[in-house]
Formats: C-alpha cells, sequence, structure tokens
C-alpha cells in the first residue's frame, strides 16, 4: 500500500476528462476505457481504496501501458499517467511478483550480462537455423524473429577498454547498452568511429551491466538498483576521467539521467554519488551536436531521402529532439523528410510487444504508414529497441526501407 | 448480474471481446467527467445498427435497461450506470460513411471521434462547427446527446444546428430515420431536435447526418487583457451592441488565467483580472474593419489588447483556453463545472452574481465563459474528500443555477442535465412543461429502459 499512498494525491487529482484519450495509442486501437490513462488510473485508485483487489485483469490494464509518457503531455491536470502505472507495477511487484514469463525469462537474463549472452549466442546458433525449419515461423507476436540480428560476439569483447586518438579534445565514457553489444555491435562500432572522428579518447569498461530499466519498468527495483549501482560505481570509480557517460540507446541514456534519481531517492547517503552521475550522462546525438561536428570531413555521393522516429524516451524522457535532426541534414545529399507524427510510440515499448503483441502490432503497422507517406529510403532513429522494431514491421508490410541509428547514418560518411 | 444466457447471447452478437462483466472492465465504465460514478451490470460495443437492434431486442426480453455511451467526458453525469443496466458503448461505431462536399453533409457513425471528423473535413476544406473542449476525445454520438457547444457556438450556433438527420434504434428496436440528408426542413414533426440533446432517453443513434461548412478564408485571432473581470463582461456587451458577431468570445478570469499558465505557459500576465479571447472570421477584406472596431471598443478599457500575428501566436492563445477545466486541479483536487447561461445583455450581472455567490458561500470560484453566448462555466474548486465542503459546494452550486434563472437564463446551456442538474429542472420549467416532457418520453420509451433517470424523474 505504501507506494501507491505516496502516489495518492496525483491518482485523486485525474478528474475523468479524458483529454488522454487522444494521447494514448493503445485506447485509440481498442477503444476500451481499461487501455487509457483515465482508467488505469481509476483502477490504480480503487486498488490504493481497497475497492479492487489486484487480479489478472488489473494486471493487464497496468501491464499493457506503453509507458510512452504522451497522457502526461496531453494532460491539463499535470497527471503523469506513466509514473502512476510505474508505481502500481511496483506495488503488485510487492504484492505479489513479477509475471513468471517475465520474471523468469526477459527480466533476470537481462540482470545478468553471462545469462544474456548465451541467450543470444545459443538464439543467433541453433535457434535461428530451427526457426528457419518451421513454416511460418517468421513473426513470434509480431516481432520479426528471423531477421533479428545478433552480434557473432558481443561489441565489448571485440573492442579494447580504452581507444585513443592523435589529438584528444574530449574523453567519453561509452556506456554500450545490451542491445548494442549483443545484437546492434555494427552500431556501437559506429559510435565509436563518429567520437573518434571528432577527437574523442573513448572509454569503454569491460564490466559494464544492463542499465536496470527492464527490471525498473516491471516494479523490480531491488535487482534495478542492483545494476544502477554498479554501472554508477564502474563509471564514477574506475573510469573517472571519462568527461561524459554517452549512450547510443534512448532508453538507457532515460534511465541513467532521470530514473537513477528517482530509484534512490529513498537513499540520502548514496544520492549524491548519483546526482554527479546522472549530470555525466548524455545521449549520442546530444553529445554531437554540443561539441560540434566537422562538416566538411562527411562525404555522401548518392542522394538519399531520410525521415526520423523520436524514440518515446528521447522526445519525452530526454526531451532531445533537434540535435540528431541536425545531424542527419549535416549529411551531404541527404532530403530530410519529417513523418507524420514522427514522435509517437513505435510499438516496441519493451515487453509490450511480446505480452500485448496485438495491440504493439497494430501500433507499429501505423508507424509504418507514416513511414511510408514520407517515401524516404532511410529511417533513423536513436533507439535500438525502436529500429529492431521499425525494420520488423517495415519487412512485414513488404517495405523496403532501411533503419539505422542516427550514428550509422553518420559513421557511413566518414571517409575510412 | 447477468445471467449467463444473457452474456452468451451478448457475446454471439457482438463477438465475445466485445463484451465486457468483469469487476475491473466494469469498474472502468461507471464514471464521466463528473465526479459520480455507478456500476453497469455489463458493457457491450456493437459495430453496427443491426447488432444494436439485436442488443435492444435482447434487452426488452429481459427487462434490463440501456445506458448509451460515447468517450464518457460529459459534464453532467448522464452517462452514469444507474437501475441495473448495461452500458452501450459506441466507441467500436467509429466509421465515416461519407463526405459529400458538393451538398455539404458528412454521414458518420455515432462513435467518431469530433477531431477525427474535423481532421478528414479539413482535408476537403470544410468544418464542422460545434467544438466542445473535449472535442479531441468526445464522440459525434454523445456530442447529438448533449447538444453540446463550444467557443465557436456564438456565430455559429450548437450541435443541433448542424444535424441535417439520424438513424435511430427505438426502444421497441424499431429503426427511423429523422430529417433527411439534403435538406434543413422538417416536413412532419422533427423529430431530429427532439432527439437531438435528449441524451439518449428516447432513442439510440446509429447514424448522423450532419451539416458541414466551408472553413473560413480568413481568421483574426485577437486577445484583451482586463485588470478586473466586469471590465471584460462590458466589452462583451459592447462588441455586440456594435453589431459584430464574433465566432468566439472566450473569458477567463484571473483564476484560470493562472491555472491555465501553470501548465500552456501561454505568457498570459498572472496579475489580470480577466483576458478575453476574440475571434472573428469571414473574407479577407472583411477582417480589417471588425478588427478596427473591436481594437477600439476594447482599448477603451482594456489594460492591453493583442492581435495575434502568427499561427503559432492563435495557438498560443488557445492552448490556455482549451485547457481551462483541467488546469484547475492544480489549485484543488475536484471541481464542479457549472453550466448556467444568461441572455447576453444579462452577462455582466451573471459575472456580479458568480462573485457574489463565492463571497457570500465562501468557496473557490474560477470562472470560464462562453461570453458572447451569455454561457459562463463557473468552476467551484474542493477536494472530494472533504465532506463538509462538498455539502458547501452544491449549495453554492444551487444558488448558481437560482441566479442564472432569476436573470431569465438557463442551468445548463450546452453540458446537458444528466444526473447532475436535474434537481434544477423543475424551478426552470413550469409543471405544464415537466408533464409534456414526461409524456414525449412515454410516448418513445413507455417501460423507461433507455438511460432512466437521467434528465428527470419518470
Amino acid at each position: 500500500m505504501g507506494v501507491l499512498t505516496e502516489v495518492y494525491e496525483m491518482l485523486n487529482t485525474c478528474n475523468k476528462c479524458g483529454g488522454c484519450h487522444t494521447a494514448c495509442k493503445t485506447y485509440k486501437l481498442t477503444g476500451q476505457e481499461t487501455m487509457v490513462a483515465r482508467g488505469r488510473i481509476q483502477l490504480i485508485k480503487a486498488v490504493a481504496d481497497g475497492k479492487l483487489e489486484p487480479n489478472q485483469e488489473y494486471e493487464d490494464a497496468i501491464m499493457s501501458c506503453l509507458l510512452c509518457g504522451e497522457c502526461a503531455v496531453a494532460c491539463a491536470n499535470g497527471v503523469r499517467g506513466n509514473e502512476l502505472v510505474m508505481a502500481a507495477r511496483r506495488d503488485l511487484k510487492l504484492r505479489k511478483g513479477i509475471k513468471p514469463f517475465a520474471k523468469s525469462f526477459a527480466l533476470k537474463t537481462l540482470a545478468s550480462p553471462k545469462r544474456l549472452g548465451m541467450g543470444f549466442s545459443l538464439f543467433g546458433g541453433m535457434g535461428k537455423s530451427v526457426l528457419n525449419k518451421i513454416d511460418g515461423m517468421d513473426y513470434f507476436r509480431g516481432i520479426d524473429i528471423r531477421n533479428f540480428p545478433t552480434a557473432k560476439k558481443p561489441f565489448l569483447e571485440q573492442v579494447p577498454e580504452r581507444i585513443t586518438v592523435q589529438h584528444p579534445k574530449h574523453k567519453v565514457g561509452f556506456y554500450v547498452g545490451c542491445f548494442l553489444n549483443y545484437s546492434l555491435d555494427q552500431t556501437a562500432h559506429s559510435v565509436v568511429k563518429v567520437l573518434t572522428k571528432n577527437d574523442c579518447d573513448v572509454i569503454i569498461p569491460k564490466d559494464q551491466v544492463c542499465c536496470g530499466l527492464p527490471q525498473y519498468a516491471y516494479g523490480d527495483f531491488e535487482t534495478a538498483k542492483k545494476n544502477a549501482r554498479k554501472t554508477i560505481d564502474t563509471f564514477l570509480d574506475k573510469y573517472k576521467d571519462a568527461e561524459v557517460v554517452l549512450s547510443a540507446c534512448a532508453s538507457c541514456a532515460s534511465m541513467l539521467k532521470h530514473d537513477y534519481l528517482k530509484l534512490f531517492a529513498d537513499e540520502p547517503s548514496y544520492l549524491p554519488k548519483v546526482e554527479l552521475f546522472c549530470e555525466k550522462v548524455v545521449e549520442f546525438s546530444e553529445y554531437m551536436a554540443k561539441i560540434g561536428v566537422d562538416q566538411s570531413q562527411l562525404h555522401n555521393s548518392s542522394p538519399v531521402r531520410v525521415t526520423y522516429h523520436d524514440p518515446c524516451h528521447m522526445i519525452r524522457g530526454l526531451k532531445v529532439t533537434k540535435q540528431p535532426r541536425q545531424l542527419l541534414q549535416m549529411i551531404p545529399r541527404v532530403e530530410y523528410k519529417e513523418m507524420f507524427e514522427a514522435g509517437r510510440c513505435c510499438g516496441a515499448a519493451g515487453l509490450i510487444q511480446a505480452f500485448y503483441h496485438e495491440v504493439s502490432t497494430n501500433i507499429t503497422d501505423q508507424k509504418v504508414e507514416n513511414i511510408k507517406d514520407t517515401n524516404a529510403d532511410l529511417v533513423a532513429t536513436s533507439c535500438p529497441a525502436c529500429m529492431l522494431r521499425l525494420q520488423g514491421g517495415i519487412n512485414k508490410a513488404g517495405q523496403k526501407q532501411k533503419v539505422m541509428h542516427v550514428a550509422d547514418l553518420m559513421a557511413n560518411a566518414y571517409k575510412d | 448480474m447477468l445471467s449467463q444466457t444473457v452474456v452468451n447471447r451478448l457475446k454471439e452478437i457482438v463477438g465475445e471481446k466485445n463484451v465486457v462483466t468483469d469487476k475491473v472492465g466494469l469498474l472502468t465504465y461507471g464514471y464521466d467527467g463528473t465526479l459520480l460514478s455507478g456500476e453497469a451490470l455489463g458493457v457491450v460495443s456493437p459495430h453496427t445498427t443491426e447488432e444494436v437492434v439485436e442488443i435492444v431486442k435482447l434487452m426488452n426480453e429481459h427487462n434490463i435497461k440501456l445506458v448509451p455511451r460515447g468517450a464518457g467526458t460529459n459534464e453532467s453525469g448522464g452517462t452514469i450506470p444507474t437501475q441495473d443496466s448495461v452500458v452501450i458503448s459506441f466507441t467500436k461505431m467509429t466509421k465515416i460513411h461519407e463526405i459529400d462536399t458538393e451538398n455539404f453533409v458528412a454521414v458518420v457513425e455515432p462513435g467518431v471521434i469530433n477531431f477525427d471528423l474535423q481532421v478528414e473535413l479539413e482535408k476537403r476544406n470544410c468544418y464542422f462547427p460545434p467544438d466542445p473542449s473535449s472535442y479531441k476525445a468526445s464522440t459525434i454520438g454523445g456530442n447529438v446527446g448533449e447538444c453540446s457547444g463550444g467557443p465557436k457556438c456564438f456565430k455559429y450556433g450548437v450541435t443541433r444546428d448542424y444535424i441535417l438527420g439520424l438513424e435511430v434504434v427505438l426502444p421497441n428496436g424499431k429503426v427511423i430515420q429523422t430529417g433527411g440528408r439534403n435538406f434543413q426542413s422538417e416536413p412532419a414533426y422533427d423529430l431530429t431536435r427532439i432527439i437531438v440533446g435528449a441524451e439518449g432517453t428516447l432513442g439510440l443513434v446509429t447514424k448522423v447526418f450532419v451539416r458541414i461548412i466551408p472553413l473560413p478564408r480568413a481568421k483574426k485571432t485577437m486577445l484583451a487583457i482586463y485588470d478586473k473581470v466586469e471590465d471584460a463582461s462590458q466589452t462583451v456587451a459592447d462588441i455586440v451592441a456594435a453589431g459584430i458577431i464574433p465566432t468566439t468570445l472566450e473569458l477567463m478570469d484571473n483564476l484560470l488565467i493562472n491555472t491555465t499558465e501553470d501548465f500552456s505557459h501561454a505568457g498570459l500576465p498572472r496579475d489580470a483580472g480577466a483576458v478575453l479571447i476574440i475571434e472573428v472570421d469571414g473574407y479577407p477584406e472583411d477582417m480589417d474593419p471588425q478588427v478596427k472596431t473591436i481594437s477600439e471598443i476594447c482599448n477603451k478599457i482594456a489594460k492591453e489588447f493583442k492581435i495575434a500575428q502568427s499561427a503559432a501566436e492563435v495557438d498560443q492563445i488557445w492552448t490556455s483556453r482549451r485547457c481551462a477545466f483541467g488546469s484547475v486541479a492544480r489549485v484543488r483536487p475536484s471541481y464542479g463545472v457549472n453550466d448556467i447561461t444568461v441572455p447576453r445583455s444579462n452577462f455582466p450581472k451573471a459575472i456580479q452574481g458568480v462573485l457574489k455567490v463565492a463571497k457570500e458561500y465562501g468557496v473557490t470560484i474560477g470562472v470560464v465563459a462562453h461570453a458572447g453566448d451569455g454561457n459562463l462555466h463557473p468552476l467551484v474548486l474542493f477536494d472530494q474528500r472533504n465532506k463538509e465542503e462538498v455539502e458547501t459546494v452544491h449549495a453554492a452550486e444551487k444558488a448558481l443555477c437560482m441566479m442564472a434563472l432569476d436573470l431569465d437564463g438557463t442551468v445548463s446551456g450546452e453540458h446537458g442535465i444528466g444526473l447532475v442538474k436535474k434537481k434544477y429542472l423543475d424551478s426552470e420549467f413550469t409543471p405544464a412543461a415537466m408533464g409534456a416532457f414526461r409524456k414525449i418520453k412515454r410516448s418513445f420509451d413507455p417501460s423507461n429502459r433507455f438511460n432512466p433517470g437521467k434528465v428527470f424523474e419518470l
């Protein structure tokens, strides 16, 4: 009850005006009042008031939220629906633990680098060869699993801990994150390339772990804290010469920069260190725009039309929207075309794509339509989860667009 | 509780997923924009008129009542399930059947969201004038049920003025069509106008023929800032007296200026007593003379007068107004929305009246008003957890209604009566008129099965 008591004033501030209806993708698609901030908030309030005992239907309402944060932007009352859902998830965790699937498979695996590495290599090798033998097993719950990329070797095992340039102007700590380490290692290489081309020494601690967001999002604050503490201590103690902690994953960056503060709000003795760490965290595009990119070094021979998708954690978490667009438009012969609703969730939303795939698949399909309308050749974005989700959706729709990280597009524009 | 037979039959009609009987689902269909709540026996979401007919027949066989619901954003308790009823939710009937720009008609299903229709119409250079503040969420069916208004209603009229005809499922399960898509008169009794605003008590609307009009060629948005709310209301009277009918004359008082600023940061001066948002539209050549007259009137008493110079400035001005209702929650967690309307010549007196009620009852009241039509929304702020305060608020709200009636006004300009205001209806209408309402209701719905207990007790 404690968790919900803390947010009770905000629960009580929802006036049920329905202003969140238009902001909520899960409502737009289902038309169900359990699938919108107003409904979810009234349910959480009923639980807080002891009028409702959490059951499966309640869990579905709480767990199916994308946490995209659009309801909070739309609410004139200042009610932050996504935060209330987070509180409800934490409350559920304290009451009865997390869903078995989320608990065993996804969250525990992500929390342990060993398990995660093994999972990806098993999937990449045997898993895929098995899948290839099953007809029609291309998509698991809307996820394009056959084309799901896996790194042959984790990125962290491919690179030295310190990469130095001739005339260093900056020293960047690179927080790689699970997706770039195990799946999109090429993007991680792109990040390093862009940084080194811009006179940055790069420090890549080998012993970095998952940022803790997946666990945090499902209310497992204990595991999230463990990983957060490890991350903070690694970068602040062992690699204290890193001027910034850079992440090229919007979700990790948002977790490192903002949610760590919330996570450790109850530990005043450790909090100052967390604050110091959060100050240092910077997202890739934000950092490149800040230090300035030498445009004369960027080359591109063929014209290309590019559109950009704002990841939820980028536009509403970090509130970074201009910089990636600026960087893209610095590349010669890039014709930039804005898509309709660029800032709306792509449907990946962490584990939602696996748990509530019907809803998330429809959301992705809409996004793909918006991409199609731009006639873009390339879709750039800033979050590996969005990259995989969008590419899957595009492939499924029989479209040709390629999805790349902003760092990939930039890296390709540097002559080796 | 619904019997398994009824539940199974409902599932056969609309599909398994479109019937809700679990506690969690029912809880989320038990409220609307008011503080009231109830619990339905079930929620059923039909997709077609045929399904609606089947549902009505089934409910009749089992003597179960039906409460129609759109987005559930109303401010009068109109969609609160009462008396062991099943909620019939129209959110799955979202087809826009037709947009005919040659004859200025659109044919839509009741679940179409006002905003979604506007987006489609705008692509064709047309629009549907009724624009309640909830237009991004509320449905056309809901707008028809409540006869919604909105900021543009001063010049263009309310929902009733834009409904050419309706397809309606009657309480006996028969389907009728009222009015017609291509003409604006009704050869026989004007059933369309009886059903619009009847809050779903006479029939279930399954198709709406709406009148659309071309988008104005030009528009000017102005903002006047006042020291005192009384000065703003004087401007309203002066503009109307000068023979100008602006599209919009929206007023917000000091409290609302501050709460909306907290959300929108539109740059309204926090110390102002009131602001007026004034908008005129028409042909480009009509703009300047109107703006000139208005600026002369405003500059006489306003502290500041601005004409928006860009689309961004227009947006900024409107953001404040659109978020007005919700934003008061920053002051106190609960609010009661009142919807009193007086003849526009009495508007300054009504503003005085509101201030007097606030003082007499010791309650905080913020005022936002569609000043052009004399429609005021005094928002009485409180905390619903404080029982004593709730009592005082109810007394103050009653005083506001009585004040409006004394000024030859009405207790509800556009939100409907629902449950919230039905206790005042006897003060507004004579017993003979109330008797006539009841006779109409009985002739449509002798068993009182559609939205029972709303508007008045039978």
